[in-house]
């Protein structure tokens, strides 16, 4: 059998069909046939998928073979083609050497995986496209002598291409329009010019001494199989003309950033250098835009926290009209230091316990914080406690001469600070002892005598010179006037308003009856029917006295809600005295024993006695000092009047409790100590009562001791609004900010570094005191 | 003095009335504080609680009480101080003891008008529902039938056009001597000015609306992929005016200055004409807006400082309104054809200049009048899912006409007088509402518009905005972004990183560019954007397909 056989792809002027070519090929080789010549004439895939075994089958391919030469060819496979070969030559290749003396169309060597293509000419487009490498084989390797078509290498995954670039048809680019797309792997070798590759999948490299090794002995081979061994040395003369594309690693791909500038590099570079330094805004802030963090210190925070010690008042304090600070008597007892805590309250009121003890309604415990969570302090019985104390020590005597014109708690209270302060102090008093309404109008049973005379000892103990039944008209006023530096007016209220309807000639007012019974005057009314007009606290104690001294049936009318409240109304009602309102008195009859309402009714009555307050007799003053059309003093809340040297304080200026006629004698008395001793104009600034939610009361444990011990009370009070120095904020505060300091002048004050302090509020929201608060810091 | 015994409970809300519960874990949290510092709304607070136990000890009953008191982070019932469930607070802990957790059951809407004042607030519509747009799906892949292109491979020019189109036989073209052709330089007929951009725009959003570093952030990111990658992203300047520094740059040819009813700004920006570089891209007139349609806008005084004062050219600390309406309009005709007008003069007739209207049934009057007008160079359409700085929920929430059927409808009606080619629409109002950002906008693309708005999605994608449509954050009119997003505060504004947000703006685009390609090379489009290409897309639901003219697919 030959072994050199010619095949035709032509018969009888009809082309073979493929098919049949393949089977006659195949079938040779199977009969042992190595050397096959083929007058191709288009037929596809000519030389592939032979099964050389072992030896080698060669090829001449001449004619015009069809697309796919040499695909899916083996080792021991070797094809030449004498002239140009169509698309995909070596496609699939899986070891097939392939010589083309020609071009090559589109896509030559795509998906090789082994073997080698020679071309003597030029690639078309996508060649050498999606080859590829396994390591158990040697790589594919594709050799064009001119230059490649566009998008070549694309998805390159191995192999070794090598372009030569000689006489290249389009001279801008060897390596057509965007050549390695996708590459990933294998390397290409070109020579001559190039427009542009895919830059994100590969780098441009000189050729490396390695990459020179290879290349010069292979590209004699290459260049003897396609003829034209006269261009080695113009080849391999200088290596600088040649360079190779190879993929970025997987790993150099992840690193690779997805910027070609950095962000800060734009901003300095483009940005910047066109709309000026620290971008658009600058011009229009004062800060810099620098970024900060989400959590800041100092300037940078939305909130800081402020130590406010005292800023609000406590409830017990802000409520009571004589200022009295309860929180410090609270403070000094939790020191220890009872008798201070006993002491402090006469700096505030001459009468601890005639008034905080007896017979005020004590507004301070009514606000006690203490209240909401089970009793409010026990105040009345602190005041009940401060009842033996003595007198402040008085301070040396000034020289100055003030005049207090009224002997009640108004004007005592204005003459125990004063005294106290060292300054001579006259007071003139109408009746024959001092203590005003204290002695006069309240009943014996609300207020212990001993009570009150103790402490009207106390208060004159300080050395206030007292003018009994000294009555005050305008020519006495003058004198006092003259001779004093300061004149206080404290009169009081001392004649009843009478209600204008018919009749009342016949009834008896409020005043006269309690002053009466206080000053040893008698009543009998025994099985008497009485009815009081006015249903307030002093209409109350009318009524008390009334069943006291035998009436049957006692009934208090008022035209609104009646203003009576606590001890007073208590003891009235538990006699039994009965309170109709809204009730509008038209007629007092008599004769017929009876008082006519607007409303048509009637009530029936022995005795009528209004109580419907008190009017102040001023008719004394000099018109410098203005009076209202009552007659009540026109003074501030300090008493200044419209005569600089004249105060007014209690009743006269406003009817009011005790309380307030004791608060505004002192008030009166810090003002004209100040103006005395060279002061400015007092008046104190307006101290907001704390809010309660502020306090945190749970702190505290529900008391079940109902004992009153002034100890006990000390623990009790929540110190609202006072610092209580208990650490919880200091202790608190994370970021450790908070500390406690002691300045020079004395004291104490806890602080927050602006600096660590990051604006959380936890110092605000555990301060037991409501001390702390949380401001916008601004 | 207030009353010492107070009602207790009476009137106060129970957190179970509010949208968002604070969980806070005791054993975790080592009450450092952080969390109350960062609370945009004071929602959550230190306090202290009191702990009592009483147990027996020993054989027979022998009580023994322990009472210890310990400080906590509370939540307030006080419907001013409201968890908006932002989770900064979960953002700041550093031990996972704190997070907000939505309420399903809550009765906000019913409490949130105190004072007889409606509940206003920013972010968006609240209906976490998919949108229509995420029912469309892309369902004609061409594989052998039409040449199938690789994103990756493949180049692609995704451009669209902003301005009025002529059609052929209206431009003035002559033969030239080298029988090319050419315009007739001789010729006097107006040629609109027409831009060629990327079809995904920045929509519009007021320096005063956004803090300066965001408004910056996005600037620079736009100008970034212009400069530096070649894309031609333009982005709109909202209403409020526009930085000088960047009026005067040559980087305004990439921005689209926004004119609306309050005119904020405008004097500086016309002052600035004769010394501007570039012409701006385009100029944007609004009528309306997506997300609170036929509501205005108001920047309140607290928001006014010096930067909005001098940019706005108005005092400091007044409250801004933007009325719902321009003052002078009294008719379609006039509205559109005085302020197209004016506007074009401003640049000399060589700035495009188009209307924004909100999503409505009246769109299709809107694009009649301005298809015959010859100077209208777009029209913009933003739907009800658009996002805002600060409206009335009630506009938000329940007024407003989605953006897929209109503009699908604006699109035919084109079709039908056969100029679906001359007037570009610009569909926006919830673009990526659940972050499909490149589907939906080839969706929309696909429905007919040339060029897609986006928004909220900037916030949330370069700035990491907390607001969803659980009604999350949404304060934004507040000023208290937590993000530093939209506030004037510096405090708060100074989170935000410009160069951060731009970093963002481009990593975004850059993404959503492959996106896009992906979505076109299976139709076998690389250099045209398949406008109007609804045989490309299906809904899964008939009555979608059959309102939207499409293929319904299941």
């Amino acid at each position: 059998m030959s072994k050199n056989i010619t095949i035709h792809g032509k018969a009888n002027d009809n082309r073979v069909p493929s098919r049949v070519l393949e089977e006659t090929i195949q079938a040779h080789v199977e009969q042992g046939v190595r050397d096959i010549t083929i007058n191709a004439d288009g037929q596809h895939g000519i030389g592939g998928r032979i099964w050389p075994r072992g030896e080698t089958v060669r090829f001449t391919v001449k004619g015009s073979p069809g697309q796919r030469l040499g695909s899916m060819g083996m080792f021991g496979t070797e094809i030449v083609v004498h002239g140009s070969a169509s698309d995909d030559v070596g496609w699939l290749n899986c070891g097939a050497k392939i010589t083309v003396l020609g071009d090559v169309t589109n896509g030559a060597h795509n998906a090789a995986a082994q073997g080698v293509l020679y071309v003597q000419g030029s690639g078309g487009a996508r060649c050498d496209t999606m080859t590829k490498h396994n390591p158990k084989q040697p790589p594919p390797e594709s050799w064009y002598f001119r230059e490649v078509g566009d998008t070549f290498a694309e998805f390159k995954a191995g192999g070794i291409a090598v372009v030569c670039g000689v006489n290249p048809k389009n001279p801008r680019s060897v390596l057509g329009y965007r050549p390695c797309v996708g590459m990933v792997g294998g390397v290409v070798y070109f020579r001559g010019a190039i427009s542009g590759y895919s830059e994100a999948d590969v780098k441009l490299l000189d050729l490396t001494d390695a990459d020179w090794d290879w290349l010069t002995p292979k590209m004699k081979t290459y260049l003897e199989a396609i003829d034209r061994s006269g261009y080695f040395d113009e080849l391999t003369s200088d290596r600088g003309t040649w360079k190779k594309l190879i993929p970025y690693t997987a790993a150099e791909r992840s690193k690779k950033s997805a910027f070609k500038m950095t962000i800060s590099d734009f901003k300095a570079n483009f940005w910047e250098k066109e709309v000026g330094k620290d971008g658009i805004f600058a011009e229009y802030v004062n800060h810099p835009l620098t970024p900060i963090p989400y959590i800041t210190t100092g300037i940078d925070r939305r909130y800081k926290p402020l130590w406010s010690n005292k800023k609000y008042a406590p409830p017990c304090q802000g409520n009571c009209p004589s200022g009295i600070p309860t929180q410090k008597r609270a403070a000094l007892i939790r020191e220890d230091r009872l008798e201070e805590a006993l002491e402090l309250i006469l700096q505030y009121s001459p009468f601890p316990a005639t008034v905080c003890g007896e017979i005020c309604p004590n507004l301070c415990m009514e606000a006690c914080t203490r209240g909401q969570l089970d009793k409010p302090l026990n105040i009345k019985g602190l005041g009940k406690a401060s009842l033996n104390v003595k007198a402040p020590k008085k301070e040396p005597p000034t020289g100055k001469k003030v005049a207090v014109i009224g002997g009640g708690a108004a004007g005592l209270s204005a003459a125990w600070q004063l005294a106290l302060k060292g300054h001579t102090v006259e007071l003139y008093e109408e009746a024959d002892e001092v203590g005003g309404k204290l002695g006069l109008s309240i009943p014996k049973e609300r207020l212990p005598q001993d009570v009150l005379l103790h402490e009207l000892k106390r208060i004159k103990d300080t050395g206030i010179h007292i003018n009994y039944k000294a009555a005050i008209d305008s020519t006495k006023f003058n004198e006092i006037y003259s001779n004093h530096d300061i004149v206080i007016v404290a009169v009081g209220a001392h004649k009843p308003r009478k209600p204008s309807i018919p009749g009342i000639d016949s009834a008896i007012s409020a005043y006269d009856f309690l002053r009466g019974l206080n000053t040893g005057k008698t009543y009998d009314l025994t099985g008497k029917r009485v009815l009081i007009i006015g249903a307030g606290n002093v209409a109350m104690d009318v009524a008390a006295q009334a069943w006291h001294t035998g009436a049957k049936e006692v009934t208090a009318v008022d035209v609104q809600k009646p203003a009576a409240f606590g001890k007073e109304l208590e003891i009235a009602q538990s006699l039994g005295t009965k309170v109709v309102w809204p009730k509008f008195t038209d007629k007092y009859v008599k004769e017929e024993n009876k008082v006519c309402f607007t409303d048509g009714s009637t009530i029936d009555t022995d005795v009528v006695i209004y109580s419907i307050g008190d009017i102040p007799v001023t008719d004394f003053l000099p018109p410098s000092v203005h009076t209202n059309k009552g007659g009540s003093i026109e003074a501030d809340e300090v008493g200044h009047t419209s005569d600089a040297k004249v105060f007014a304080i209690g009743d006269v200026k406003q009817q009011g409790l005790a309380t307030h006629a004791i608060g505004q004698g002192r008030l009166t008395a810090l003002a004209v100590h100040t103006l005395l001793t060279g002061g400015a104009y007092y008046r104190p600034a307006p101290v907001l009562p704390i809010p309660y939610q502020k306090i945190k009361d749970v702190y505290y444990e529900i008391c079940r001791d109902a004992q009153f011990s002034t100890k006990a009370e000390g623990h009790k009070c929540m110190s609202c609004a006072v610092c209580r120095d208990c650490h919880m904020c200091e202790a608190t505060c994370y970021v450790g900010a908070i500390s406690r300091i002691t300045p020079e002048g004395g004291g104490y004050e806890y602080v927050s570094d602006d600096n660590i302090c990051i604006g959380c509020g936890f110092c605000a929201g555990v301060c037991p005191c409501g001390i702390w608060e949380m401001v916008e810091n601004k | 003095m207030e009353p010492a015994a107070r009602l207790d409970q009476n009137h106060e809300l129970t957190l179970k009335d509010f949208p968002y519960i604070i969980r806070w874990r005791d054993d975790r949290c080592k009450r450092c504080g952080r969390c109350t510092a960062v609370c945009p709304m004071l929602s959550i607070y230190p306090s202290v609680k009191a702990k009592r136990t009483v147990g027996s000890f020993g054989p027979v009953p022998n009580p023994k009480v322990e009472r210890s008191v310990e400080t906590v982070v509370k939540q307030s019932t006080n419907i001013a101080n409201y968890c908006t469930g932002c989770a900064t607070c979960s953002l700041v802990c550093p031990n996972e003891a704190i997070e907000p957790e939505f309420n399903p059951a809550h009765k906000f809407l019913t409490h949130k008008n105190t004072g007889g004042h409606p509940y206003t607030r920013g972010g968006r519509r609240n209906d976490p529902l998919v949108s229509t747009l995420d029912r469309l799906k892309f369902t004609r892949i061409s594989m052998l039938t039409d040449p199938a292109l690789d994103a990756g491979r493949h180049e692609f020019r995704i451009r669209t056009y902003l301005g009025r189109i002529l059609p052929p036989d209206e431009l003035p073209i002559i033969a030239a001597d080298d029988d090319r052709l050419a315009m007739d330089k001789n010729s006097t007929k107006f040629i609109p000015p027409v831009r060629e951009i990327y079809p995904v725009m920045i929509g519009s959003m007021s320096v005063g609306a956004l803090s300066p570093t965001m408004w910056e952030g996005l600037a620079m990111g736009i100008t970034y992929l212009n400069e530096v990658e070649k894309m031609p992203v333009v982005m709109c300047s909202g209403e409020g005016g526009m930085p000088l520094r960047l009026l005067k740059s040559r980087f305004i040819k990439y921005f689209i200055p926004q004119i609306a009813s309050g005119y904020f700004g405008w004097d500086e920006i016309i002052r600035a004409i004769p010394h501007m570089v570039e012409d701006p891209c385009a100029i944007e007139i609004k009528y309306g807006q997506g997300a609170k349609p036929g509501d205005g806008g108001l920047l309140m005084a607290h928001k006014v400082l010096k930067l909005i004062s001098e940019i706005r050219g108005v005092p400091t600390g007044v409250d801004l309104p933007s009325p719902p309406t321009h003052q002078t309009k009294y008719s379609i005709e006039e509205a559109v054809a005085k302020m197209i007008q004016s506007m074009y003069m401003a640049w000399g007739f060589r700035v495009p200049v188009y209307p924004k209207i909100s999503g409505s049934k009246t769109a299709k009057a809107v694009l009649n009048n301005l298809v015959r007008n010859p100077f209208a160079a777009a029209l913009s359409i933003d739907g009800e899912d658009g996002g805002t700085g600060a409206a009335y929920n009630v506009s938000m929430d329940k007024m407003g006409h989605p953006i897929a059927s209109n503009i699908r409808d604006c699109y035919l009606d084109l079709v039908k007088a056969g100029k679906q080619n001359e007037i570009p629409l610009i569909a926006a109002g919830g673009v990526g509402k659940k972050g499909n950002l490149a589907a939906n906008a080839a969706a929309l693309i696909m429905l007919g518009a040339s060029a897609v708005s986006i928004g909220k999605y900037m916030m949330q994608g370069a700035a990491g905005c907390l607001g969803d449509e659980n009604n999350r954050c949404n304060v934004c009119n507040l000023g208290r972004c937590p993000r530093g997003i939209t506030t004037q505060d510096p405090k708060l504004y100074r989170r935000l990183d410009s160069e951060k947000v731009a970093e963002r703006v481009v990593e975004i685009y850059k993404s959503l560019d492959v996106e896009l390609k992906k979505i076109f090379a299976p139709l076998g489009r690389s250099t045209e954007l398949p406008i109007g290409m609804s045989d490309a897309i299906s809904a899964d639901d008939p009555a979608i397909a059959k309102r939207l003219d499409i293929s319904y697919v299941c």
